[in-house]
């Protein structure tokens, strides 16, 4: 797109949206193939690049991020040479959901283990996940029906093994996080012992399976996590060591990793018998030039490192964008609005005050329909941002009072960007939300790489092309119990030795022959507007 | 309604020592990056208010007396003089093991045992004036000292684990710990959800068996 469409000044959009709310219900004309073809930013034209170098060579993938797996190291032998050396026997890298919790599980399981996370240990989209987490648990669903709708969900691009992995063990998370002191929503009147869970229904589930705490169910879940993993003892906690390379045997096994010390702008090794990588998403590439509902640290550090080991990828050209983040103003620019004010009533509105989608439509419908209205010239435009408005006042109106007592963080958000959602709609824009493929495991989390293993958002074959609401909670619960489990087993009996960076000479040869450029580096680490590069910045403190 | 890009000003404050211009519709946390600093800590969600990492001290022009709050969540003023307040460890880890909590009779007494500060609240009200959630900080330290576990943990439903209260307190009480200790305690001793439990029974009996080629787990068949 090289000229911006012009669109409905705010000013005249409210007038519109005011002489016609509530507005009358229309569906999108547009078939949804056609619609997902020419609005889904991942089918935008040129928009995927094919991987030329690495075990998945070939498959397309977006360039930001190709740009990142095709890169060259950050590290050279002589950064290694005279590093301080520590020991350890599971290697932990990231510190949210899936990897306090691949923590928690080898520690009791008995190994030594060292928790590595960039930013501070919770800091992660595990906290900010509002909606809730999907376990079958109604008398009428089944393990089966979870299975299924997962599958359809993500179109059957999922590998089936580990979409039966993730569904069975669905109760058996829900029970491990309440021993934990994580606390659920029970029914009206549901009394604590014999009570039942409140269960709201996904898009695209066929029961009620939503189990949540309020309408920030990620946050609850990480404080307990947090807590049970400070609590810990034999997990060393290092705050603000990301992981710059990965470390090899003379057998071709991960032995460790390469940590960048922020606080002393100095390089640490970590030699592990097993390294379990939970280093999330990549939002903050912010791909096709999206905002992102992502934390700070999303930056796919995670997919680089174990792509250049030489661990394949599956689904990287498919992302989730979510259709309803903040447009404006700016300093909220790509937060997220929740989807329960869609499920609740609320209408997407245009800047000629009618709507344009059925609301309820699964995400990557609901958001091409969005881009499609804005591409079209009947976006509305504010400040410089562009969105369609997410009409609040009329379901105020419909149901009173619904605001303040059921949306408690979409008010406050209204609060927080200047205005009151009774009176003035939301401008919102879609906003990139999750990574649904990754590094390919097996159901015990372990790579194609001896002694590397995943879990978390790293992590592709679990949602196909397409996720689920509620599965990614499961899905750290289930695979950092896993890998956390796994990862202590192949590190009991294993003291790597000849620890080094033997891979990178086969990778360098690698992006020469393909005319690839040694100059770009990787991984990223934070986003460029933190103006920290760590190509550079390495040696001195930050 | 004024045209919005009228109200577009730009404000002058000081944030850990550096001069900022920057819009006043921008978050401290995008003025402290847009002014070329970096930014390797004290940042997580950016805006959502959940994560607590992006702790600031910040005092308006014309007042007297600091106040903390998120970064992310606050907008510039012109004159306002802003520092980061650096995540620290909890130097006195109050340790428990909630799986050793197995006798809920002497569950309350555990609340003594692992805080035994907890008593010694003075009423300064600091963990109060330091909570950017406005949460009854103090009064659940008064009610966890008593006993009152779930009233207790009820109060800090919102908490963000910032641990701004945990630098306030001069009794070091660890409120934000002492507040999840209580949480924690409340639901792994009394959520026992029924139908949770029917179908773990189902599981370990073999009655929940997936079928991975039954029609649903496949794409539908063209006709």
């Amino acid at each position: 797109m090289s000229v911006a469409p012009v669109s409905v000044p705010h000013a005249r959009a409210l007038e519109a949206w005011r002489s016609a709310a509530p507005a009358a219900p229309r569906a999108c004309e547009l078939p949804v193939p056609e619609l997902l073809h020419g609005f889904h930013p991942d089918h935008r034209p040129g928009a995927m690049q094919t991987l030329r170098v690495g075990p998945s060579a070939g498959l397309p993938c977006p360039a930001e991020l190709a740009d990142l797996l095709q890169a060259d190291s950050l590290v050279e032998d002589v950064d290694i040479a005279g590093a301080p050396m520590l020991d350890t026997d599971v290697l932990v890298i990231g510190g949210g959901g899936a990897g306090c919790i691949a923590a928690l599980t080898a520690a009791r399981a008995g190994a030594r283990v060292l928790l590595a996370t960039k930013l501070r240990i919770g800091d992660s989209n595990t906290v900010m996940a509002e909606g809730g987490i999907q376990a079958a648990v109604g008398a009428e669903d089944s393990l089966q029906r979870h299975f299924e709708d997962t599958l359809r969900a993500g179109h059957f691009a999922a590998d089936k093994a580990l979409v039966s992995a993730l569904v069975s063990d669905g109760p058996d998370a829900v029970r491990w996080l309440i021993q934990e002191g994580m606390s659920f929503d029970l029914t009206e009147n549901s009394q604590r012992m014999g009570g039942t869970l409140l269960r709201k229904t996904p898009g695209g589930a066929t029961a009620a399976r939503l189990l949540s705490y309020r309408d920030f169910t990620g946050l609850e879940l990480m404080r307990a996590v947090r807590e049970a993993t400070l609590l810990q003892p034999s997990i060393v906690i290092m705050d603000r060591h990301p992981a710059m390379e990965l470390l090899t045997d003379d057998r071709g096994r991960c032995a460790g990793a390469a940590l960048h010390d922020l606080a002393r702008g100095r390089t640490v090794l970590v030699r592990a018998g097993a390294t379990v990588l939970a280093t999330g998403g990549s939002g903050r590439l912010h791909i096709a030039g999206f905002p992102t509902s992502n934390h700070y640290g999303a930056t796919a550090d995670g997919l680089v490192l174990a792509y250049r080991l030489g661990a394949p990828l599956r689904e990287i050209d498919s992302f989730q964008y979510h259709p309803t983040g903040i447009a404006w103003p700016h300093h909220l620019e790509g937060a997220l609005v929740s989807e329960a004010a869609r499920s609740s009533g609320a209408f997407l509105v245009n800047g000629l005050g009618q709507r344009f989608v059925e609301e309820l439509r699964p995400r990557d419908v609901v958001a091409s329909a969005i881009l499609r209205e804005i591409a079209e010239g009947r976006g509305v435009e504010r400040d410089g941002s562009t969105g369609v408005f997410l009409d609040t006042p009329s379901l105020e109106r419909a149901q009173p009072g619904i605001l303040g007592r059921s949306l408690v963080t979409l008010t406050h958000l209204a609060h927080r960007a200047g205005f009151d959602a009774a009176a003035e709609p939301f401008l919102i824009r879609p906003t990139l939300h999750y990574q649904n493929g990754g590094v390919a495991i097996d159901p015990s989390g372990r790579t194609d790489v001896p002694g590397l293993l995943c879990a978390g958002e790293v992590v592709g074959g679990l949602h196909g092309r397409n996720r689920m609401m509620g599965n990614a909670l499961l899905e750290l619960v289930a695979f950092g119990r896993r890998a956390g489990a796994a990862a202590a087993a192949d590190a009991r009996g294993e003291r790597p030795r000849n620890v080094g960076l033997t891979h990178l000479a086969d990778w360098r040869r690698a992006l020469l022959i393909q005319g690839l450029s040694l100059s770009r580096k990787a991984p990223m680490i934070f986003p460029p507007y933190g103006n920290f590069d760590a190509a550079t910045a390495r040696g001195k403190a930050a | 309604m004024a045209d919005d890009a009228a109200v577009t000003e730009h404000v002058h404050f000081v944030f850990d020592g550096h001069r900022i211009e920057s819009s006043s519709k921008t978050s401290l946390l995008q003025a402290w990056a847009a002014a070329g600093l970096p930014l390797t800590e004290n940042v997580g969600c950016m805006g959502q208010g959940v994560c607590g990492a992006c702790r600031v001290l910040v005092r308006r022009k014309g007042e007297r007396l600091a106040g903390t709050a998120l970064a992310c969540e606050t907008l510039p003023e012109e004159g306002m003089q802003v520092s980061f307040l650096d995540h620290f460890p909890a130097r006195r880890p109050h340790a428990y093991d909630l799986h050793a909590l197995t006798d809920s009779w002497t569950a309350i007494d555990e609340i003594d045992k692992v805080f035994p500060e907890a008593k010694n609240c003075r009423h300064c009200s600091g963990c109060d004036r330091a909570c950017p959630k406005g949460i009854e900080v103090q009064r659940m330290v008064n009610l966890a000292a008593v006993g009152q576990a779930f009233a207790a943990a009820e109060l800090f439903d919102h908490c963000v684990m910032c641990n701004l209260c945990v630098a306030a307190c001069p009794e070091h009480i660890d409120p934000a710990h002492l507040g999840q200790f209580v949480r924690r305690m409340a639901a792994s001793l009394t959520l026992r959800p029924s139908d949770l439990i029917m179908r773990l029974h189902e599981i370990e009996d073999g009655r929940q068996v997936i079928d991975p080629d039954a029609p649903g787990a496949n794409p539908p068949v063209a006709p």
